[in-house]
């Protein structure tokens, strides 16, 4: 091993570990929140979109990714909604955040009312049989494959035992329903719903029924299901905020480690710094030596931390309902963060060493 | 004298607390290319302080440094750090290797340096070296694998690879036992008769300072 960077990165291999989990840290921070801020967002896209409905109706400032279970609107804006030319049918919905039963995240159960709920979205029962009590829920295929449950097994909501009544398919809306009847009782929130699935007639544009809705029912929110992706990242302005957050965290982590490891590692090579400068080697050769060695640590760091980042969302969608969705432009934005801390890291005792006294460093014991 | 070395009136003072100390009180010496010369003192006599200003390491407090014809304490860090590459080779006492690097590396990392890391010089340059000072069969060890002797044969090809105008040699027999110390002062007669190689030498040994061509002695920062 000829090279001085390569020859000092195996010198200390502790030493080398460290920097390169430090890095690694924090490209899997950032590539894991992201694919999980993304894979949930685009499920919950997909997922309400396959519902049928191409027209939801809201009280006005009402969220379907609030974390709150409060149900504002009354259900008989169904009725006048049924009135409105173009709207073929409609079906009243709420719904309770829970924490979820891995502990990781929280999971949303949809309160529906079967008839209208199936009529516009095809779901089917596929094992057992629909609800029928307010201790019966019905869970979609996916989660009943996940978690291993089936037609019969018990499952906790309100913090009290339930038990699956049966299977459904397709995956659309929450992956957990109960009668709405049942969750507005169990709310105490009577003749109330948390929004209204509107389907329009054969033919009928959406967006011409949505204003006529807009008109008769003024003061609520019309909003196309097309759009609601866009609204989902409209109305979660915090969520870009918190991956921001992430992104400055993991460069800040690995900025601090390679800091840290390299002032240690120049303090220790005191005297081939001096030597260097017997040589003639002049500071910008002594401070590329030095960031050329953080960035091939980084380098690594970046390959390391995208593996285990790819292996842990094998794990958390093989152990949870959770999907990740990675997309090249975080993976990409996590190695430039990556080699950037390091980069930056190592310029601090780079310069140092470079501005070292030659008589002192070489005299160093 | 053409000189290739030379120092007029050259005084050095360092400040140690609140007391100015001496090191070099107006040292005046010349030495002619090809010359091997050795300098002799008591320990604290400034020997290593001069070592250190002739070689760029240290800047003068006053007086005149010419190496080759530039004078050292007129230019900056920077242009004595270049000066250092391109005229000077550097020979320890504690050998100064590179641990991580095998004897080649560290001649090899000698040679990017002072070619400003471009291509390095063609093998038959350094196999010529290092037939020399009997290191063919060494340059796959690392500096721990080779003896003290050996490490400071390293040394010094590290220090003639890219055929500096001066080699400066601070105690380079100070770690070695008598063979050894033999076998690394013969290397260097052979390099000055064979190769014209000017040396400027430091050593407490009077039998060390019989190998060069001239001896100067130093008392208290003078040449005496």
């Amino acid at each position: 091993m000829d090279n001085l960077v390569l020859s000092n990165i195996r010198q200390r291999p502790t030493r080398t570990l460290i920097r390169v989990a430090g890095v690694a840290l924090g490209v899997i921070l950032i590539i894991l929140i992201t694919g999980l801020v993304r894979g949930m967002l685009n499920e919950r896209v997909r997922r309400e979109e396959g519902i049928g409905a191409e027209i939801q109706f809201w009280r006005i400032g009402a969220s379907s990714i609030s974390a709150s279970s409060a149900m504002p609107l009354d259900v008989r804006y169904a009725d006048r909604l049924k009135k409105i030319r173009g709207v073929r049918m409609v079906s009243p919905f709420g719904h309770y955040v829970q924490k979820s039963n891995s502990g990781l995240g929280f999971e949303v159960v949809d309160g529906i009312e079967l008839d209208t709920y199936s009529a516009m979205s095809n779901l089917r029962i596929v094992e057992g049989r629909a609800f029928q009590t307010d201790d019966e829920v019905i869970i979609d295929e996916f989660k009943a494959r996940q978690e291993n449950r089936g037609v019969g097994s018990a499952i906790q909501i309100f913090g009290k035992t339930m038990q699956v009544a049966g299977i459904y398919s397709p995956q659309i809306g929450s992956r957990i329903k109960m009668s709405l009847g049942a969750l507005q009782r169990a709310l105490s929130v009577e003749n109330k719903c948390l929004a209204i699935l509107v389907k329009v007639d054969d033919g009928s544009p959406p967006e011409e029924v949505a204003r006529r809705i807009d008109a008769e029912l003024p003061n609520n929110q019309v909003v196309l299901t097309r759009d609601i992706g866009l609204n989902f990242r409209r109305e979660i302005p915090a969520i870009q905020g918190f991956v921001r957050a992430v992104m400055g965290l993991s460069m800040v982590v690995s900025t601090l480690v390679i800091l840290l490891a390299m002032y240690t590692t120049i303090t220790e090579r005191t005297r081939e710094i001096g030597i260097l400068k017997s040589l003639g080697a002049p500071k910008s050769y002594i401070i590329g030596v030095i960031e050329k060695e953080a960035i091939a640590i980084s380098l690594i760091g970046v390959i390391a931390g995208l593996v285990v980042a790819l292996i842990a969302r094998f794990g958390i969608e093989w152990g949870t309902t959770l999907q990740l969705e990675f997309h090249w432009t975080w993976i990409l934005a996590a190695g430039l963060i990556g080699l950037g801390a390091g980069a930056i890291g190592a310029l601090y005792p780079a310069v140092r060493a470079a501005n070292q006294d030659a008589v002192k460093a070489l005299s160093y014991e | 004298m053409n000189a290739i070395l030379k120092t007029e009136d050259l005084k050095m003072t360092y400040r140690v607390g609140k007391v100015d100390v001496n090191a070099l009180r107006g040292v005046n010496l010349a030495v002619a290319p090809g010359e091997f010369v050795a300098i002799m003192g008591p320990s604290g006599c400034g020997k290593s302080t001069l070592l250190h200003i002739l070689g760029g390491l240290l800047r003068p407090s006053s007086g005149r440094v010419i190496v080759d014809g530039e004078d050292l304490a007129a230019m900056s860090d920077a242009a004595r750090t270049d000066l250092r590459r391109r005229k000077i080779g550097f020979v320890f006492q504690r050998f100064n290797l590179f641990p991580t690097l095998t004897a080649e590396g560290n001649l090899k990392l000698a040679e990017h340096i002072h070619r400003n890391g471009k291509q390095n010089i063609d093998d038959n340059t350094r196999r010529e070296i290092l037939q020399l000072l009997g290191l063919e069969n060494k340059m796959r060890h690392k500096p721990l694998e080779l003896s003290g002797g050996e490490q400071q044969r390293v040394a010094i090809a590290r220090a003639i690879i890219n055929r500096p105008a001066i080699i400066l040699a601070d105690e380079p027999t100070g770690n070695l036992d008598t063979e050894n110390s033999t076998i690394v002062l013969d290397m260097l007669r052979k390099l000055n008769r064979d190769f014209g190689q000017t040396i400027v030498m430091i050593t407490h040994n009077p039998e060390a300072a019989t190998t060069a061509s001239r001896t100067i002695e130093m008392r208290d920062g003078l040449i005496v």
